[in-house]
């Protein structure tokens, strides 16, 4: 989740009349965790889905409506102007089709904004921008350039000054020298022609979805901003494109419009949706009986506008609220706007009858038969690692299932056994009181159209006087006791297990596992000073009662 | 009194403080002959049983120092001074070639003291030679053993105290061991043949189920008793099922390496009926605008929440009513650490049904929590991506004394559940056991539960 960092100073100011205390348990009901605070200042989660939360415009937007400050949507007042316009040339078709723009002037920009507006760019980048594939953004002082500008390609020698740089680098420079053409040129990597963004002097603006130029750059002395949004859906960069309209505007910039035309791209509209609901999903969906107008004072607060059709409410959606799918998402702004601290849970009677599943009894069952014989209940991850796996129990690999880059190497690899689980759990306890007796019932997998996952049941002990005959036992009368199953033990050799002191568990002549004394050179290796024995048996197949 | 059984160590202390009523631990050793060691847990015992008294004193030690013993085979040098005055008066030179460098302590000291008489280069002593000098009693005394200060006169000692090492002070910490009142009328005697029941025992561990395993068992039993059944699912998943069908685009960064693991190399076959494959991707081409990929449903996973088994079970029942939950492993691609584990429990349930609403989702969450003893509970939006609206619960953890969240909700988007022909509205919620666990045992450290450490197995208290 995308973290902003505010202060509730600077909220209470945009908000209006309203303390910190009301700004701090408005919050989480506008769906934000506070993460941590410190004095004036704040740490937000937010989700993904709502990037026009990664400012404190955005969230001061929506205080406003749940404090009833100010209420409904946030409509765009976007100039009309023929002064900016883009031009598109059928060659960006291939690499990067679609752009889009507007102009924001006469705003003030600190440094605090500067590093507001980065940190949404970033947030938008990686969000609905999905790592600048769908859609990128670029902000630049609008002074600092010459309309009309024309959206193109070229090769890979064309040079600029790029942002950060002093000097001018090719496109091939760019995309193997700095950190954001490292980390993003693969977007490019299949392409000869890179998209760019030119002024009327043919000086570049912007190499999407890379880098602006260097000559753009927004600094403190920027009043007027121009922002473009390059992507290859044309929907995705309106929408990009709307959030930053959004925020900018709430920041105090007076918006223009840019004439984007050619090769099937369009003047963006940034236009309101509008979306029927009925007040009878509403209502029961969330449980309420709320009457028309309350419906509707629920969704202004949540900026949104709303107004009685009939039996429906119609609901007007500004562009930037892209996250409403529909009518549900509406009936999720209703219970916002009216306030999740205001629904009474109620408990309403179960039509079904509850039943735990019978392999759950079943493992019960068996955990109490275990315990009787007064072992200990150990539990161990699945994943887990080759060690443990096969070097310290001394087992050949058959067929490994791994994982992909795993952050863990303790968690790599899916056990096939749980016994060599155990056995690490003894070495780790070697300075705890003997006797040691531990039981797992655990998850094993196979390699079989793809997996397949069993049940299996593994003891071990660990004291002076452990021996084979304590371990058959100890089996033969779980199984007995359990499911009222007799085993037979057939000499056999297992890596894990001393020669001569090992067998295959056999019911009805079919194995299903294998027991015996563990190999003295593994109890050496985990400096274990004790005799180990031990058994594992698969569960699933001939054991476990299917219902 | 309640005849009592002593061990042997214990009747010989008693025996050797009813002779002796005060005595320290070396004194007792030599009384009983037992080793220290022996004395040592004696002691120990009686004390426990409030039939001995420890009474730890401080005492200063007493013994002579470089100069002291000097002068305690010489004389003090004072008294070495009047001896060779003793048959009338000498020349100043020749004491001072007597004496050495003690001549001028000594000559300062008898000075004072109104002993002796100079002139310009002779000296005299009126000084009865009989008497004792101050400090030369308490020499004698000391000689060379360490005496407690208490047993010397102070007075004395303080001729000694006050000049360079002549004496050294040592303190000493002394046990003294006394009997009770109720000891002293044991009769050591009166044996009764019956065992010391009253003393300590080894400790014995229980076996017993996983402490963890104990929590799950309690929420399984909870959500039975509220009506819902058990199912049970893979924890190896195609990507379809984890991801796909619940609405989440091949795009999303959930589903990148970094948070899922993907199993290496294996893609399922099989994933979903035709009919199945084609509503979702449907539904993802709308609502995502991306071209959606098969094999990237196909895609294996370790499942990343137990949400994929319940929707499982309902696109292939679609019920009209129904209370179901699945409970299990789930696993997530992080950094392992105190608040992470790769691989934790999840349990997620769902109620189907044309009357469900959120409240009631909120109710259920209400009662789960009450029965198992939180009560101090509320509720904040959040966002998940398959439902709408979602919530999540806070509960208020007593001994960190703040809100933490636990459980996820919410009601299937209708672009999850039309798809897959759920008709009903589905209340959906699930979250980590671990997290509930860590509030049970008060554990400030996630991979305890997974340790598998003896000390805290066998220590764990049963019922929280």
């Amino acid at each position: 989740m995308p973290v902003v960092e505010l202060s509730y100073s600077s909220l209470q100011k945009l908000i209006g009349k309203t303390s910190k205390k009301q700004i701090a348990d408005s919050l989480p009901f506008l769906g934000l965790d506070i993460e941590s605070e410190d004095k004036d200042l704040v740490r937000i989660e937010y989700s993904p889905n709502r990037p026009d939360y990664s400012t404190d415009f955005g969230i001061a937007l929506g205080i406003q409506g749940l404090l009833g400050i100010k209420t409904g949507a946030i409509k765009l007042k976007i100039k009309k102007s023929k002064q900016y316009s883009i031009s598109v040339k059928p060659d960006v078709a291939k690499v990067r089709p679609y752009v889009t723009g507007i102009v924001a002037k006469n705003g003030k920009i600190d440094d605090k904004t500067i590093k507001q507006l980065m940190a949404m760019q970033e947030d938008l980048h990686f969000g609905i921008g999905r790592k600048r594939k769908k859609s990128s953004i670029g902000i630049h002082d609008l002074d600092k350039i010459q309309f009309p500008l024309v959206y193109t390609t070229s090769d890979r020698k064309h040079k600029f000054i790029p942002l950060n740089s002093e000097k001018e680098l090719s496109i091939n420079e760019i995309l193997e020298t700095t950190e954001v053409g490292r980390d993003y040129g693969g977007l490019l990597a299949n392409f000869t022609k890179m998209p760019l963004i030119l002024d009327a002097n043919k000086e570049t603006v912007s190499f999407p979805p890379i880098i602006n130029a260097a000559v753009t750059t927004v600094t403190t002395k920027t009043r007027n901003l121009f922002v473009e949004v390059t992507g290859i859906n044309k929907a995705d960069t309106e929408d990009m494109l709307s959030v930053v309209a959004t925020i900018l505007q709430s920041a105090g910039f007076s918006l223009e419009a840019v004439q984007i035309s050619g090769a099937k791209n369009s003047t963006p509209k940034l236009a309101e949706r509008k979306m029927t609901v009925s007040p009878l999903l509403i209502n029961q969906t969330l449980g309420l009986n709320l009457n028309t107008s309350k419906i509707v004072s629920s969704l202004k607060k949540s900026r949104l506008d709303a107004s009685a059709k009939g039996k429906n409410i119609v609901c007007t959606i500004p562009a930037y609220r892209f996250d409403i799918f529909g009518p549900m998402d509406l009936v999720e702004e209703v219970a916002l706007g009216y306030g999740i601290q205001n629904l009474e849970p109620t408990l309403s009677p179960s039509q079904t009858l509850g039943q735990t599943n019978p392999i759950s009894l079943q493992l019960k069952s068996l955990s109490q038969t275990m315990i009787g014989l007064g072992y200990l209940e150990a539990l161990n991850s699945s994943l887990t690692s080759k060690r443990v796996l096969y070097e310290m129990a001394n087992r050949d690999p058959k067929t490994i299932i791994s994982v992909r880059d795993s952050k863990s190497q303790e968690h790599t690899i899916l056990r096939d056994s749980v016994l060599p689980g155990l056995l690490e759990n003894l070495s780790k306890n070697i300075h705890e009181s003997y006797p040691q007796k531990l039981f797992e019932t655990g998850t094993v997998f196979s390699s079989d159209n793809p997996i397949s996952e069993t049940m299996n049941l593994s003891a071990v002990s660990a004291h002076q006087d452990a021996n084979f005959t304590e371990i058959k036992s100890v089996l033969q009368s779980t199984l007995k006791t359990g499911f009222d199953l007799e085993i037979k033990t057939k000499t056999t050799e297992h890596p894990t297990f001393e020669k001569g002191h090992c067998a295959d568990v056999m019911i009805d002549d079919k194995k299903v596992g294998i027991i015996g004394e563990i190999n003295s050179k593994i109890i050496e290796n985990y400096k274990i000073r004790v005799p180990v024995i031990g058994f594992e048996i698969s569960l699933s197949e001939s054991i476990l009662k299917s219902l | 009194m309640l005849s009592q059984v002593f061990h042997d160590i214990e009747k010989k202390i008693i025996t050797s403080l009813k002779d002796n009523p005060k005595q320290t631990p070396e004194i007792l050793q030599n009384s009983t002959g037992l080793s220290p060691d022996q004395i040592r847990r004696g002691i120990e015992w009686l004390k426990l049983k409030e039939l001995a008294n420890v009474d730890e004193s401080k005492s200063s030690i007493i013994s002579l120092g470089k100069n002291g013993k000097e002068s305690l085979e010489k004389g003090l040098p004072e008294r070495r001074l009047l001896d060779l005055l003793e048959n009338g008066p000498k020349k100043l030179n020749h004491l001072q070639k007597e004496l050495g460098p003690i001549f001028g302590p000594a000559m300062g000291l008898c000075k004072k003291n109104n002993w002796i008489e100079t002139t310009s280069d002779q000296v005299s002593s009126i000084f009865a030679s009989n008497d004792e000098l101050p400090g030369e009693k308490t020499l004698k005394q000391i000689g060379n053993e360490q005496l407690p200060k208490s047993l010397i006169d102070a007075d004395d000692l303080s001729a000694l105290l006050k000049r360079p090492d002549f004496v050294v002070e040592e303190i000493v910490k002394t046990k003294q061991i006394t009997l009770t009142d109720s000891a002293k009328s044991i009769n050591l005697d009166a044996s009764s043949g019956g065992i010391d029941v009253e003393a300590k025992v080894p400790e014995v561990f229980v076996a017993r189920t996983h402490p963890l395993k104990d929590t799950i068992d309690e929420i399984r039993e909870i959500f039975v008793t509220l009506g819902f059944s058990e199912i049970y699912g893979n924890m190896t998943q195609s990507s379809f099922w984890n991801f796909d069908a619940l609405f989440t685009p091949q795009d999303h960064p959930a589903r990148e390496l970094q948070d899922t693991f993907y199993l290496d190399g294996i893609s399922a076959k099989k994933i979903a009926t035709a009919d199945q494959i084609k509503k979702v991707s449907e539904s993802h081409k709308k609502n995502w605008r991306y071209q959606w990929d098969i094999n990237e449903a196909r895609k294996m996973v370790l499942r990343t929440h137990t949400t994929c088994v319940t929707i499982k079970h309902l696109a292939e029942t679609k019920p009209d009513e129904a209370r179901v939950f699945s409970l299990g492993r789930v696993f997530r691609n992080e950094k392992v650490s105190y608040k992470h584990l790769v691989e934790f429990n999840q349990i997620e349930g769902v109620v189907v049904g044309k009357d469900a609403n959120l409240r009631n989702l909120m109710g259920i969450q209400r009662e789960f929590y009450k029965r198992i003893g939180i009560t101090k509970i509320k509720f904040w939006p959040t966002f998940f991506p398959y439902t709408e609206p979602s919530l999540q619960t806070m509960v208020y953890n007593e001994r960190l004394g703040k809100w933490v969240e636990l459980f996820g909700m919410g009601i299937f988007r209708p672009e999850v559940t039309k798809p897959l022909g759920i008709t009903k509205p589905v209340l959906a919620w699930g979250g980590g056991i671990e997290r509930i666990a860590m509030l049970k045992y008060s554990l400030d450290d996630v991979r305890e539960f997974y340790n598998n450490n003896l000390s805290w197995l066998r220590s764990a208290t049963k019922c929280q």
